[in-house]
């Protein structure tokens, strides 16, 4: 009988080939990290998909230091600069201080007396520990939110916990949208739908929490009493604090191509929101109303910014558009610029003096200049090992 | 890689997580209703298989025939043997179509349950790109991955000894399957490629279950279940499952 030997040899020929194709096709897990870019006294800080910290001099395109960290591990945190030390949030679940100095000199970390200092995110059961969301920074305290669902409070100069640890609510399944502070309070979104208020002095629940129908896919911005950000459902919400029902729901009438996952801008009452359907929407912030938008082409991840009355955007493919936010547009806004940038982003992105620098998916650093529209020669700096 | 996630890909993950949702958020009986929607659209191809295999069990009396009566000549034997499965309508390989069928739909399944899960940020902005505007799919983002004490998205391995006995729930219906359709060895060299089969198929798809998201064990693990009852009903029995005495397979040899 050799048809059984057939059938089997077969079946075990075509199992390998279910494998590969599962790789091949697409699905697996995939953690490469997206850490933007932080600019603080002409030097960028960005964390690498490698686990390295990269301090760039921006004015000589010449690495300053660069850390890595050990074990190896993806950043998707952008950093968080305070004088002497630059904070950055790991995959792997650390905290990090670094300080410039002790960095420039290539000295074993950590170096107390330069006020380093590492944080190990406590893990719990099987659940990770991750920090994926940018940190939040006050006066005093660094606010960590995890993906074991709960947001650590640090302090700036030692790492040490403010909070009493049994005390600390787990407000999700996971975090992975940064907290953001307003007066006393620390505001944090989740992807279940829920907004919680913590206290920022003892990080006990506050009163007032907000549950919507749909996750929250964006970080929530505060706009004086009013938060906000992007739902699952594919609208953008203002939530008023201390109620329970919107304000507002943005589109009014159907929702819109996507999710809008990258946080909205604000300024002079209108919302500046970027969508993954690939358009930017200007939306009147008192109302909701829809006052023009522009088609990117590309999804729109990375948050808009804004340099005085310039307004930032860049699509997912890679190209920048800067507006006027000054010209009343009609339905169609029209850029003032469109910047090839040659690269996929995904990060977000930071701009001073008419300069713009992005982190392209290609790990490399880019400086766009507003007022001539290109790309600054000499540039994109490579952020890779092999360099 | 487009075509397939236009055609196959993206509609498992979207019917899957509207399940997800029409099931009270539950991941884990998405999976299990998506394996019964497939059991009922490949039912043709596998009422086809069960019907052959019982024909199969059916004409070994005469199969043993022609083996005593051609046993020296094997190329007259084989002649004879698809000559009298060309008569009843037999392919024995027919029952390869099912399990080929089935290929795709793991590795939809697979891609879907570790799309939907968004075990990583990247795979959560992926989803966004792959999700229909149907409310009902995108007011059931992010899912639950939790599911009798089973983190779907892990692999088995991770998922300690729950994952143990998923694999060796896996493991042990495809054998309980394999040997319900098994028809009875007419030589030695036979039955020992058969037990190599009911061995070797069910170990490795234990191991495989290991190595891939405990979501997927849950699927074939459920449509092994499907698979032994509907056996059962078709073929009438347990087939060639039968717990024998030592008394009686040496009776049986004797005979």
């Amino acid at each position: 009988m050799k048809q059984p030997k057939i059938l089997f040899f077969v079946i075990i020929a075509l199992l390998p080939l279910v494998l590969v194709s599962c790789s091949l096709l697409g699905g697996a897990p995939v953690s490469g990290g997206w850490a933007g870019t932080a600019l603080h006294d002409g030097i960028i800080y960005v964390g690498t998909r490698d686990g390295r910290v990269v301090a760039i001099n921006a004015s000589t395109q010449s690495e300053q230091w660069d850390y890595t960290i050990t074990p190896v591990t993806t950043i998707y945190t952008t950093p968080v600069v305070d004088g002497d030390l630059v904070y950055v949030g790991t995959y792997s679940g650390k905290v990090l201080a670094l300080n410039t100095t002790a960095r420039s000199q290539n000295l074993s970390f950590p170096q107390k007396r330069y006020g380093e200092w590492e944080w190990d995110c406590p893990k719990e059961n099987l659940k990770s520990n991750a920090i994926v969301a940018d940190m939040a920074m006050s006066e005093d305290a660094l606010y960590v939110a995890s993906s074991n669902g709960r947001v650590y409070s640090l302090d700036k100069g030692t790492g040490d916990e403010n909070w009493n640890g049994k005390d600390i609510p787990v407000l999700a399944e996971k975090l992975w949208t940064s907290p953001v502070i307003q007066g006393d309070a620390l505001y944090v979104s989740t992807l279940g739908g829920n907004i919680s208020a913590l206290s920022l002095e003892t990080g006990h629940l506050l009163d007032w929490s907000f549950k919507s129908q749909a996750g929250f896919a964006s970080r929530p911005v505060t706009y004086g009493n009013t938060i906000l950000l992007g739902s699952f459902d594919r609208y953008l919400q203002a939530i008023e604090i201390g109620s329970d029902v919107p304000v507002w729901k943005f589109p009014q009438e159907k929702p819109a191509g996507n999710w809008f996952w990258a946080s909205p801008v604000v300024k002079e009452g209108v919302v500046y929101a970027g969508c993954l359907d690939g358009k930017l929407y200007a939306i009147e912030a008192e109302t909701g109303e829809k006052l023009w938008e522009f088609d990117a082409g590309s999804p729109i991840i990375s948050s808009p910014i804004l340099m005085d009355n310039l307004l930032i955007i860049i699509g997912e493919l890679g190209t920048l558009y800067v507006f006027d936010v000054d010209t009343e547009f009609e339905e169609e806004a029209v850029p003032l610029r469109a910047i090839s940038i040659g690269a996929s982003v995904k990060s977000s992105f930071c701009a001073q003096d008419g300069l713009v620098y992005v982190r392209g998916e290609d790990d490399s650093i880019y400086v766009a200049d507003i007022e001539r529209g290109e790309i600054v020669e000499g540039w994109p700096v490579s952020l890779t090992t092999e360099k | 890689m487009e075509a397939w996630n236009l055609i196959i890909g993206n509609p498992v993950l979207n019917v899957l997580i509207a399940l997800s949702h029409g099931l009270g958020g539950s991941f884990g009986l998405a999976i299990i209703a998506l394996t019964i929607i497939v059991r009922l659209i490949t039912w043709p191809l596998n009422k086809r298989q069960l019907n052959s295999t019982k024909a199969l069990q059916e004409m070994q009396p005469k199969i043993q025939e022609l083996q005593k009566k051609y046993g020296k000549n094997q190329q007259k034997l084989q002649q004879e043997m698809m000559k009298l499965y060309k008569e009843a309508g037999v392919n024995p390989l027919g029952c390869l179509w099912p399990m080929l069928v089935q290929f795709p739909i793991w590795i939809a399944l697979y891609q879907a349950i570790m799309r939907a899960l968004a075990t990583t940020p990247e795979n959560l902005l992926d989803l966004a790109q792959r999700l229909y505007s149907w409310g009902i799919v995108n007011q059931a983002i992010p899912l639950s991955s939790q599911f009798l004490g089973l983190d779907l998205g892990q692999t088995a391995s991770a998922n300690g000894g729950l994952g143990m006995l998923l694999a060796i729930i896996v493991g042990g219906t495809m054998w309980v399957q394999q040997k319900m359709t098994q028809a009875p060895a007419v030589d030695p060299r036979q039955e020992s490629t058969s037990r190599m089969m009911t061995l070797m198929m069910p170990v490795m798809f234990g191991l495989l279950t290991f190595s891939f998201a405990a979501g997927l064990g849950l699927y074939w693990a459920t449509s092994n279940i499907i698979g032994i009852i509907t056996q059962y009903f078709i073929t009438g029995g347990w087939g060639n499952l039968k717990f024998q005495s030592p008394f009686q397979r040496a009776s049986a040899k004797g005979k």
